[in-house]
């Protein structure tokens, strides 16, 4: 497909089906005769047998929510989770502060010590839901796969402060013994082919 | 003057200047790991290599000098692959953690990584253990190390401590520590290039990004250098300086905390002191304020009519006064830049190692670059900085005026126009009065053959002599004579500032309120008085510092409460904001605003203007040297430990310094006292109770006696003699 044909949005020339749908009546006249149609012509009983005949049918497609949720795919960006290392359970996040930093909406808000082993610890690590616009540059620059957008989307509550905490984003311990975490497949994540994307560096030994 | 091209401009070197030098003046870019200006050449990273034309090889820019007519070339292929193969070799197991690593975004390392694309390593060797290493204040990390050797170099020339030195071991050089000559000033902090150096508190708890910079000025001793503060919501973290040009002791970049933190404005206690100003007989201030909080007291003092009292900076005033008289200018000529370059130094009444560490850093730059000669005339002798001071001459306590005028007879040569004082110096009486022998005159008079840039520098103890005097005619003299440039250190920081611009009296009995003084109404920084006002890093001003310059104070932190400029308005001295005062002090009519406050590519300091110095004609002759007091038994001299200057620094957390009284052992035996004794004494009607600790590498009878615990210190003579009282429970 070539550019021009790439920018023109004049869809409605072909390609589409077009549904033969009578024109909308201009005159009084027109319009009392689409009345007296309707009443008098049983249309209304086609619409009613349509929704009888798959009532009987009991294959129904709706999706009974709150009891009955889609899948979402992997890709879907809702409320963040804090994932931990496969190797030891520990928290992923080394407190790096890209996060904070790249935020666009300014609503991570972190802080961080030196802990008793003198390495890095995060203190604090809130994320403002109210403030945050899912866009999940956080997600893309976390240099460890730490912080990753979940699938939780259901963001109603009487409390503010809600879904806002480290704790709450970070996998439970229990999920992670089980080794039931689950990876995040959106921007950022490990491909495939990751293997031969990188580059070694020499080792004398 | 060399002429020369670089890069086919032609540029012109003066002389001794290297080529990166002259490269950086013309705005020629020349990359450099371990170049550091204010100090010589390192030439340990090889980046600043360039190629002249017609030459084979590289050639080190840094400490290079350029030859007439040579044409330098600053990059090319060869160049590109040789400075991209140096920071491979910089990158060789050094260790991928800038997700954690402090310096993160201000790392020369990672510029110098990217810059040069290195994408991919070519080297390798066997990785090694090393251990993280906590220095006090500092950390050192040796796997983030790259060897540039600038803390070294920092600690032993500019600083002139020599606590870190190298390690050498090929792979396994590092970086090592004698801890016990080590000031904690965090010189090394500042310069290393990448995190191996950290502070201790910082660490770990911000990224470079987050922080606020604001720049400013210390406001702990008379130096007043330029600093950054650096504030994260609204907390002072860290405080950097401009590390490539200039130097902070340990006070200045790690005492920031001095913040007074108010929550509302108090109503109450500010109408309180509107009445107290009122019915004020005395507003008595310390230094520590900004010239246009001493311009408003002055114009209140105007207006209502109490006397202005600091008495640190009216004897310092008069002090100048006198001086100016036979100097013939209203200002000491010298500046710590001057200092830097003198060749030979004598320092009187003076601890150089605790009053200005500036002077401490500038003498330990002019021994190491210059060969200076360094003379400390002081009955005190400071063995801490013996690598400083070449020639310790030890006088009597009481006798510097004695010293000074030996000191003018043996340099001046042409003692027509004071004939009558320099007939009447009994030098025999003087010599065995002060104890300063004719040998150490000798000495000293021998040394200063043959040098270009001799300095004086004059010390507190003789501003606040009971024979001030005649000892500023004397320094005043000696200016004159252009022999020396003459140097006066400022007791506190803004005592220079506020003598110029405020009109002093003595105290009197009646109603006193005090700005950071005690008083029977304060209005105190510290949050200790009845009215909260804010301290030095919460406001905008300016301070007149050693160099006599008008240095610019930025606000790091907010103040919530009432500030001088409130009580002005409310007393009718009215004003919007405080700095609108800058261009009213009485030396150059620039806004506050117009100030500047930078370094330029090659490290000249725009900070502020400089006062000009103002003809004085008056015409005074030198009194006759008197007859000496005599201090005998236990004198204790009024001298604070490193990195303590006043109340503002005793509470900040990172500077740890315990009051105790520090003394010889024949000062124990003089006193009957030891260490770990308390001991009660009082100087000047105040109370002191110290524990007393013995140094053991201290001599003579004179004991330092901390003040940095008192409000306002005393503005008596430094040498007191005590009767101490052991008050052990």
């Amino acid at each position: 497909m070539n550019q021009e044909q790439f920018n023109d949005r004049n869809v409605s020339d072909d390609g589409y089906l077009k549904v033969d749908i009578a024109d909308y009546p201009t005159t009084p006249w027109g319009r009392f005769k689409r009345v007296v149609d309707r009443t008098f012509k049983l249309e209304l009983f086609v619409g009613l047998w349509v929704v009888l005949r798959e009532m009987i049918k009991f294959d129904i497609h709706t999706v009974k929510y709150p009891e009955e949720k889609m899948p979402i795919g992997p890709r879907y960006r809702a409320v963040h989770e804090m994932k931990r290392l496969w190797e030891s359970d520990t928290e992923r996040c080394i407190g790096c502060g890209l996060c904070e930093k790249i935020c666009i909406s300014n609503c991570i808000k972190m802080d961080t010590k030196i802990d008793e082993n003198s390495r890095k610890e995060v203190s604090e690590y809130t994320i403002n839901l109210g403030r945050c616009i899912f866009c999940g540059y956080c997600a893309e620059v976390c240099p460890e796969l730490a912080i990753v957008h979940g699938g939780e989307y259901e963001n109603a509550s009487d409390q503010r402060e809600h879904f806002v905490d480290f704790a709450q984003m970070l996998t439970p311990i229990d999920t992670m013994k089980e080794g039931k975490q689950l990876e995040f497949e959106g921007f950022g994540a490990i491909t495939p082919h990751e293997d031969e994307r990188v580059k070694k560096t020499p080792l004398a030994y | 003057m060399i002429k020369f091209f670089i890069d086919s401009k032609e540029v012109t070197a003066k002389k001794g200047e290297s080529i990166l030098e002259v490269a950086r003046r013309e705005d020629i870019y020349i990359p450099t790991m371990c170049y550091l200006p204010k100090a010589t050449a390192i030439a340990s990273c090889r980046m600043c290599s360039i190629e002249v034309q017609g030459q084979e090889g590289f050639v080190l820019s840094c400490n290079t000098p350029p030859v007439e007519g040579i044409n330098v070339i600053t990059n090319s292929d060869s160049l590109y692959h040789e400075r991209q193969n140096i920071m491979k070799l910089y990158n060789v197991n050094h260790p991928l953690q800038c997700g954690v690593c402090d310096k993160s975004g201000e790392c020369d390392l990672q510029n110098k990584t990217l810059e040069f694309d290195v994408g991919e390593q070519d080297f390798a060797v066997r990785d090694q253990a090393r251990k993280k290493k906590k220095w006090g204040i500092h950390t050192y990390d040796p796997a983030l190390c790259i060897l540039c050797e600038k803390c070294a170099t920092v600690c032993n020339e500019t600083v002139g401590n020599e606590a870190l030195f190298i390690k050498p071991g090929g792979y396994k050089s590092h970086i090592e520590i004698d801890l016990s000559n080590c000031i904690q000033c965090g010189e090394c902090i500042s310069v290393c290039p990448v995190g191996a150096m950290a502070s201790t508190d910082f660490k770990y708890t911000s990224n470079a990004w987050e922080l606020d910079k604001v720049p400013s000025s210390c406001a702990h001793c008379s130096s007043a250098c330029s600093l950054n503060y650096e504030s994260k919501d609204g907390t002072i973290m860290r405080v950097t300086n401009e590390s490539d040009f200039s130097s902070l002791c340990g006070a200045g970049r790690f005492g920031f905390d001095f913040e007074n933190r108010v929550l509302n404005k108090d109503e109450n206690a500010f109408n309180e002191a509107i009445e107290s100003f009122k019915r004020a007989q005395n507003v008595v201030f310390s230094s520590f304020i900004t010239n246009e909080e001493a311009y408003i007291l002055n114009e209140l003092k105007k207006k209502l009519g109490f006397n202005l009292v600091n008495e640190d900076a009216r004897l310092f005033g008069e002090f100048m006064k006198n001086f100016s008289t036979t100097a013939s200018e209203s200002l000491y000529n010298a500046t710590i830049d001057d200092l830097k370059i003198s060749d030979f130094i004598i320092s009187i009444g003076c601890s150089i190692e605790s009053d200005n560490p500036m002077i401490k850093f500038a003498a330990s730059q002019a021994v190491k670059n210059k060969k200076a000669w360094v003379a400390s005339i002081a009955p005190v002798v400071e063995h801490d900085i013996s690598n400083v001071v070449s020639q310790y001459i030890n006088n009597e306590v009481g006798s510097e005026e004695a010293a000074l005028a030996m000191i003018t007879d043996t340099f001046i040569e042409d003692k027509a126009s004071q004939q009558t004082f320099f007939d009447s110096l009994d030098l025999g009486y003087l010599s065995g009065e002060s104890n300063i022998s004719e040998e150490e005159l000798d000495l000293l008079k021998t040394k200063f053959a043959r040098k270009l840039n001799p300095i004086l520098v004059i010390g507190e103890d003789v501003i606040n002599h009971p024979r001030a005097k005649n000892i500023a005619l004397l320094a005043g003299y000696l200016q004159k004579s252009e022999l020396f440039k003459v140097i006066i250190v400022p007791p506190s920081t803004n005592t220079l500032g506020v003598s110029l611009i405020c009109d002093l009296d003595k105290p009197q009995d009646g109603f006193s309120v005090g700005y950071n003084a005690p008083a029977d109404f304060t209005l105190s920084a510290k949050g200790s008085g009845d009215l909260d006002m804010p301290a030095l890093n919460q406001q905008e001003g300016t301070f007149v510092n050693i160099d006599k310059d008008l240095v610019v104070l930025n606000a790091a932190i907010k103040h919530h409460g009432y500030e001088l400029n409130d009580i002005a308005n409310a007393l009718g001295v009215e004003s919007e904001n405080i700095i609108d005062y800058t261009s009213k002090l009485g030396f150059k009519t620039i806004e506050f605003d117009d100030l500047d406050n930078y370094y330029d590519n090659v490290g000249n300091a725009y900070r502020g203007y400089k006062i000009e110095s103002k003809k004085n004609r008056k015409k005074a002759t030198l009194d006759e040297v008197e007859e000496l007091a005599e201090y005998n038994g236990s004198v204790v001299y009024a001298r604070n430990p490193l990195r303590q200057f006043s109340s503002f620094t005793k509470d900040c957390k990172q500077l740890d310094a315990k009051l105790e009284l520090v003394g010889s052992e024949q000062f124990a035996l003089a006193s009957k006292i030891k260490s770990g004794d308390h001991v009660k004494f009082s100087v000047d009607n105040v109370e002191f109770s110290r524990v007393f600790k013995l140094d053991k590498h201290m001599k003579g009878t004179v004991a330092y006696n901390p003040t940095f615990d008192m409000d306002l210190k005393s503005s008596g003579y430094r040498y007191n003699q005590v009767k101490l009282e052991v008050i052990n429970e």
